[in-house]
């Protein structure tokens, strides 16, 4: 990056948390915009441009830490030391059945009881309830016609499109809930559906 | 020495044992190259693809112990698909059919199936030695039949190991007649360990110095573990999460005070706070300590127990540690050598004041003269904190350094950290592994490539920004031989420049960089002593052969090693050889 450009970023005027700068700077490398494509395009201007002038300051308080956190394989700690000392993966947490739940859009996490839901349906209707948000719920029973999706991260740090394993295999290896706003959900890596590819 | 017979010769050969070393020594003439594999009994493959077993065996005999090495390292971070190969069968295959002589075999990220273990324990009658480090691909079935038909088995070490267990008898296949146990290690099995077996064993093993239980073993049996195995050198122990009661706590005690010969301590997976003062009266004596799975307990423990701990040599921990933490180790730890501080909270989510921060790296730097290796996770840096932490240590082998937030400038002067890396490579001259990260520009790779003349290993995340950077790196590191790069802008220009380089070196990978079908298949035309492996998962095959014609295409991972004996037969299709 030439230093003219730097400097220029820099005198910019624009809305956004501290570390702004450094997220955009993230986002021209190809594995980031690849991560976090809006549906308007994918070369580095485009996306640059596109965060600048979203407009809701809400989102975009979202959209710093859901970047940080989607990256695959970062920050580099083995699967095995992330699969047995993460703290939500304690045995008796996982027990209790309780999962940190975020949205696109909302600048605070969640945190539900998949225990005290009995399916998807169930599901629905808590997220719904924990959000105030009627579209969630239809996320999940119908999946492509809605601005959202429903995606949870499994055991082995993959994430999935939830509703399609049986609803025990889910809760067993859910490990957090995320509502993602559909435009962003393309190329954003999601593991194949089923066992077929 | 060509007036000394043979057996002389083989007899001086045998004091040397760095394999670096008996190389060398292959290489000085015809009769020192036989004597020297006629005579070797200990090898080590970096690189399973980079020769074949028939090759191995036909040129060494007398092979006793193999180390073998799969996967390549970013497969730690789940950037390699699970099916891309590391196969040891046809290993173990070979060498049982050559009626080779094994007692040892070590493997590192490969796939082992309980076929192979089956073989393993039925082929070789002195079989004395099993290390298993981050492999896959077995279960317990197949640890049942290495401890039922290996009668000289020494040591079973399973490290980090993706193993179905099955919840079986393993434990109960160690015939009685089995007391030769020196290390057994199974900390990384997930269900129900059958205790009163695991008694019988350690009771009647007295040659017993390492011992690594799993989570499933609870206090009291520890205790009664422990009573019986008062010799233990290295305890891991299992998953305490509950106060023990005033009684076990004082049998507890009184067992760990009777391992006088204890010198290192890990597990803990949990640990509530009192079960860990159970372990202060051995504190004084341990050299290593890991307490890096502990992710509930919280830093005031943590530090409390380390006071304690004045000969430490060796320390993993976990950032709940804190900075605070990190400056009581520098004043207590005077023989540290080895650090390694890991992330509590991957998912940075909570607010973590706690987390540590270029503040404990200095205080530990000046407090540790003999610190050698890091491996530091932290949420921020300064490049005047690494200008200090050089100043104080110029002896590091290994620097290991990860700021969680990719691209993150120094956080007091918006800069990059060019500097402060730079300031580590050119004060310390012996290194040899180096991760970076941090917002870095081609300035540190110029500095790299200056200063790093013993550097072999070179891992690079979201750093640089032309193909200069890898270039200054290629072409000054005359002693590297793995570099790993990751979402870094180098392309072709870099990948094509000196095709030759890559005689020298094991493996290179790229992934999420600029280079692109067309530059790879240029480099595997000019260099068909390479593998060059291009890998595009969680993409249909149709992608691949629509964009053959496509040389532009960017390619997603590129891993390339030097060979001997062409592309592999077992690739699957996600994995395409040039």
């Amino acid at each position: 990056m030439e230093k003219d450009g730097l400097e220029l970023e820099i005198t910019e005027l624009r809305l956004g948390l501290p570390g702004r700068d450094v997220t955009e700077k993230m986002m021209k490398k190809r594995g980031f915009t690849e991560m976090i494509m809006t549906s308007s395009g994918s070369n580095s201007e485009q996306c640059e441009s596109g965060v600048v002038s979203s407009g809701v300051d809400v989102e975009k308080v979202n959209e710093t830490p859901a970047v940080k956190t989607q990256v695959v394989g970062w920050p580099p700690v083995c699967s095995y030391r992330r699969k047995n000392s993460c703290k939500e993966v304690s045995t008796t947490k996982v027990g209790l059945g309780y999962v940190k739940v975020s949205m696109d859009g909302v600048p605070y996490l969640r945190k539900m009881d998949l225990g005290s839901s009995q399916g998807y349906d169930d599901l629905a209707f808590a997220l719904d309830k924990l959000f105030g948000f009627h579209g969630i719920g239809v996320a999940l029973k119908d999946g492509d016609n809605c601005e959202y999706v429903t995606i949870y991260e499994d055991k082995d740090g993959d994430w999935m499109l939830a509703g399609d394993v049986p609803w025990g295999m889910f809760i067993e290896s859910c490990r957090r809930l995320r509502i993602m706003k559909r435009s962003e959900a393309t190329g954003f890596g999601l593991q194949p559906r089923g066992l077929d590819e | 020495m060509n007036y000394f017979p043979d057996e002389v010769i083989e007899h001086i050969f045998d004091f040397i044992a760095s394999h670096k070393d008996r190389n060398s020594i292959s290489l000085v003439s015809k009769s020192w190259h036989k004597i020297e594999r006629c005579s070797r009994k200990r090898v080590f493959i970096g690189n399973c693809y980079a020769i074949n077993p028939e090759r191995l065996i036909e040129r060494f005999p007398s092979l006793r112990s193999l180390t073998l090495k799969g996967k390549p390292h970013f497969a730690d971070f789940n950037l390699v698909p699970h099916e891309w190969g590391g196969f040891v069968h046809p290993w173990i295959v070979a060498l049982a059919k050559a009626r080779v002589g094994l007692e040892e075999l070590r493997l590192k990220r490969m796939v082992v199936s309980d076929e192979s273990l089956e073989l393993l324990s039925r082929s070789f009658s002195s079989f004395k030695s099993l290390v298993l480090v981050s492999c896959e691909g077995f279960t317990t079935d197949g640890l049942a039949s290495v401890a039922a038909n290996c009668r000289h088995l020494r040591e079973l070490d399973l490290q980090e190991n993706e193993i179905d267990d099955h919840r079986g008898q393993w434990l109960n296949c160690f015939p009685e007649s089995s007391t030769a146990l020196t290390s057994l290690n199974f900390s990384c099995l997930k269900g129900e360990t059958n205790l009163a077996a695991l008694e019988r064993l350690v009771a009647r093993s007295p040659n017993l110095e390492s011992l690594k239980v799993n989570r499933a073993v609870p206090l009291d049996a520890l205790t009664r573990l422990m009573s019986c195995a008062p010799q233990l050198v290295d305890l891991g122990v299992g998953s305490y999460e509950n106060e023990p009661d005033q009684e076990s706590f004082m049998k507890l005690m009184a067992a760990i005070k009777k391992c006088t010969e204890l010198r290192s301590l890990s597990g803990f997976s949990e640990v509530a706070p009192l079960c860990l003062t159970a372990f202060y009266p051995i504190c004084q004596n341990l050299t290593s300590l890991n307490l890096s799975y502990a992710a509930e307990i919280q830093g005031n423990h943590l530090i409390r127990f380390i006071q304690f701990c004045k000969r430490l040599q060796r320390l993993w921990i976990l950032d709940s540690i804190g900075d605070k933490g990190l400056e009581v180790v520098a004043s207590t730890c005077k023989e540290l050598q080895e650090l390694r501080v890991f992330p509590s909270d991957l998912h940075d989510e909570e607010d973590n004041d706690t987390a540590v921060t270029e503040i404990g790296l200095v205080a530990i730097s000046a407090g540790c003269p003999k610190l050698h290796s890091i491996l530091y996770f932290c949420k921020q840096m300064t490049n005047a904190a690494l200008i200090t932490v050089a100043k104080n240590c110029p002896n590091f082998i290994r620097f290991r350094l990860c700021i969680l937030e990719p691209n993150k400038p120094d956080h007091t002067t918006s800069q990059s950290l060019d500097e402060g890396f730079g300031a580590i490579v050119q004060a310390c001259k012996g290194l040899r592994r180096l991760s970076v990260s941090g917002l870095l520009t081609d300035k540190v790779f110029l500095y790299i490539g200056m200063y790093a003349e013993q550097l072999e290993m070179l891992s690079i995340a979201f750093a640089g920004d032309t193909d200069k950077g890898m270039l200054y790196v290629l072409n000054g590191c005359k002693k590297m031989r793995k570099l790993e790069i990751r979402d870094s802008p180098f392309g072709n220009a870099a990948l094509l420049a000196d095709v030759d380089k890559y005689r020298t070196m094991r493996s290179l990978w790229m992934s999420s960089c600029e280079v692109t079908l067309g530059g790879c298949k240029r480099l595997a035309r000019n260099a068909p002593w390479l593998n060059v492996e291009i890998i595009n998962e969680n993409e249909n095959n149709d992608v691949m052969e629509r964009n053959e014609e496509d040389e532009r295409e960017k390619v997603d991972r590129l891993y390339l090693y030097r060979t001997v004996v062409g592309a592999r037969k077992d690739a699957p299709p996600c994995v395409t050889i040039l």
